[in-house]
């Protein structure tokens, strides 16, 4: 009778000992996602959330421009032709739930993003974001629930004023993720990656 | 039991770790769900409206807990959600109390999925319908009660089928399955279904639906032609209408009917959604078929993943199939009902 009642007690305690893992676990990601919430949006002249870099880089404007359309054709984002200096396109990014065990994909961002480059310097930024809301299909598919987007700028009220605002965090960290990506593609740093045939099998025989 | 729970969650926690490190060609493991209770008051103070789910009199009762997970490695994904309460149990088929005293628990859909190109895929388990304007899952749905159609539809359907996209404009699904709403089919295979996805212009979505076949049992071969539709106006304003024809030969009787969707979201926050509907049942030997009128004006409010339902209903038959507070047979009902769902 006492050996099982220390088997139960030692199973409480280990309960307890399981639920302290778990937060101690937790505390790290709190304070990254506070951290990740200073990576926030800006605001333009017409009040319009943006993320905008002007970045220093030596290399020729043409050049440039051709890393640049590298980069957003790789991401597999809509790029236009450029027109005057200026280059456009618009892409997505997937804003996702993530509470303890939970995850799921909560909406869409989509966005424009413009490019421009001259003598000594370039400029990018991405604007005009719209939230598409996802919502559970009958199959179990997280898909849009509208085609209609949502200004990032719109006011969400009370009610939802939380999750709206770790919405714009999360634009803002993976806009800034996508910035700091593209400004590692275009800096002189970037090195060029060896070519090697896809799938090709290594020959042992002549070296 | 509790102990059993933990080590569930446990587990589950660390798998999810584990699919974290995974490459990026593993999607995380997902896990979503939902959750729903509700209060229905009918005003002739018994309940009459026997469409599905919100049934329960003067009352606050619960609808169910929906878990579902789903996983994709690759070109494989798998989908598997469960439900636990009367909406996902006795409110609907084929585990529910009436037909089955365990009661167990309710699958909504198991299935495995593969993506052969980035145009094919093939799924076969049990999945819910592809027919219908409506869902057993709340969050599915604007209106908390639910049409004559979906009640008298289909709810899953176990198979095997093929989906193509032509375009981002049309798809194709073609697929067989079982009869409607069972894990296992005793008499085969014996249903053929297809539907068509035409996506008119941005914000139109049409589908055309059939299924076909002879259940076990039945008279006749049933086939439901089915046509589900919604056109998102403007950011704030939706259409949808769902209507349906389903015939059972040798004079098995069926139904017939049309519903139109109408909701505006006058806030982020807040929406206002109107359904109305005409439902008709088919004659059959010696029994003329009757018919219903519907309207339904529900509320969204939403606070986060919290959605308020409330909802007006008021029904009226070419029969008297409803019962007033005397009991009397009359062919009017209405109620009233409060509803609260939860979505994560």
């Amino acid at each position: 009778m006492l050996f099982r009642l220390k088997i139960i007690q030692a199973i409480h305690w280990l309960r307890w000992a399981g639920v302290l893992l778990i937060l101690l676990l937790a505390s790290p990601r709190l304070k990254s996602q506070t951290l990740k919430t200073e990576q926030g949006l800006q605001k333009d002249e017409q009040g319009k959330y943006i993320h905008y870099e002007v970045v220093e880089n030596v290399a020729p404007a043409d050049s440039l421009m051709d890393r640049a359309i590298a980069f957003f054709s790789s991401k597999k984002l809509t790029v236009q032709q450029p027109a005057g200096g200026l280059l456009k396109g618009s892409g997505k990014l997937i804003i996702s739930k993530t509470a303890f065990v939970l995850t799921h994909p909560s909406g869409e961002i989509w966005y424009n993003w413009s490019f421009e480059a001259k003598k000594g310097k370039y400029r990018f930024w991405l604007t005009d974001f719209l939230f598409i809301p996802y919502q559970r299909d009958r199959y179990g598919n997280f898909v849009p629930s509208t085609t209609r987007g949502i200004a990032l700028e719109s006011s969400p009220g009370k009610l939802n004023s939380g999750e709206w605002s770790s919405c714009v965090n999360e634009t803002g960290r993976q806009s800034a993720a996508l910035a700091a990506e593209f400004k590692e593609y275009l800096s002189a740093s970037q090195k060029a990656k060896p070519f090697r045939e896809a799938n090709r099998p290594v020959s042992t025989r002549s070296w | 039991m509790k102990i059993k729970s933990f080590f569930t969650l446990s587990a589950l926690t660390m798998s999810a770790a584990t699919y974290a490190q995974e490459t990026t060609s593993s999607m995380p493991l997902q896990i979503s769900g939902a959750a729903d209770v509700y209060y229905k008051y009918d005003f002739s103070g018994k309940p009459n409206i026997g469409t599905s789910f919100a049934n329960d009199q003067n009352s606050v009762s619960i609808g169910m807990i929906d878990l579902a997970l789903k996983k994709t490695t690759g070109k494989a994904s798998f989908v598997g959600e469960l439900s636990f309460g009367p909406r996902g149990q006795s409110g609907s088929l084929p585990t529910g109390e009436a037909l089955n005293g365990d009661n167990s628990f309710h699958i909504q859909n198991l299935y495995m999925s593969y993506a052969f190109t980035g145009k094919l895929s093939v799924t076969a388990g049990y999945m819910s319908t592809f027919i219908g304007y409506e869902v057993i899952v709340p969050t599915g749905n604007f209106n908390y009660s639910t049409s004559y159609l979906f009640t008298n539809g289909p709810f899953q359907n176990a198979g095997i089928r093929a989906n193509y996209v032509f375009s981002p404009k049309i798809a194709l699904m073609v697929g067989l399955f079982n009869d409607w709403n069972v894990y296992k089919d005793v008499n085969g295979v014996t249903h053929f279904g297809a539907q068509l996805t035409v996506v008119p212009v941005d914000g139109w979505t049409a589908y055309f639906n059939v299924l076909s076949g002879r259940a076990a049992g039945a008279v006749g071969t049933g086939s439901i032609y089915d046509l589900t539709t919604f056109y998102q106006l403007s950011s704030k304003i939706k259409l949808g209408l769902n209507a349906a024809d389903y015939t059972v030969t040798n004079h098995g009787g069926g139904h017939s009917g049309a519903a139109l969707y109408l909701q505006n979201s006058f806030t982020p926050n807040f929406a206002l959604g109107l359904r109305g509907e005409y439902f008709k049942i088919k004659d059959v030997p010696d029994l003329k078929g009757s018919s219903v009128t519907s309207v339904t004006l529900s509320g969204n409010l939403k606070a986060g993943g919290l959605t308020f339902i409330p909802e007006i209903r008021f029904d009226n038959s070419s029969t008297a199939r409803f019962v007033d507070h005397s009991l009397d047979p009359t062919k009017n009902a209405s109620q009233f009902s409060l509803a609260a769902v939860y979505a994560f």
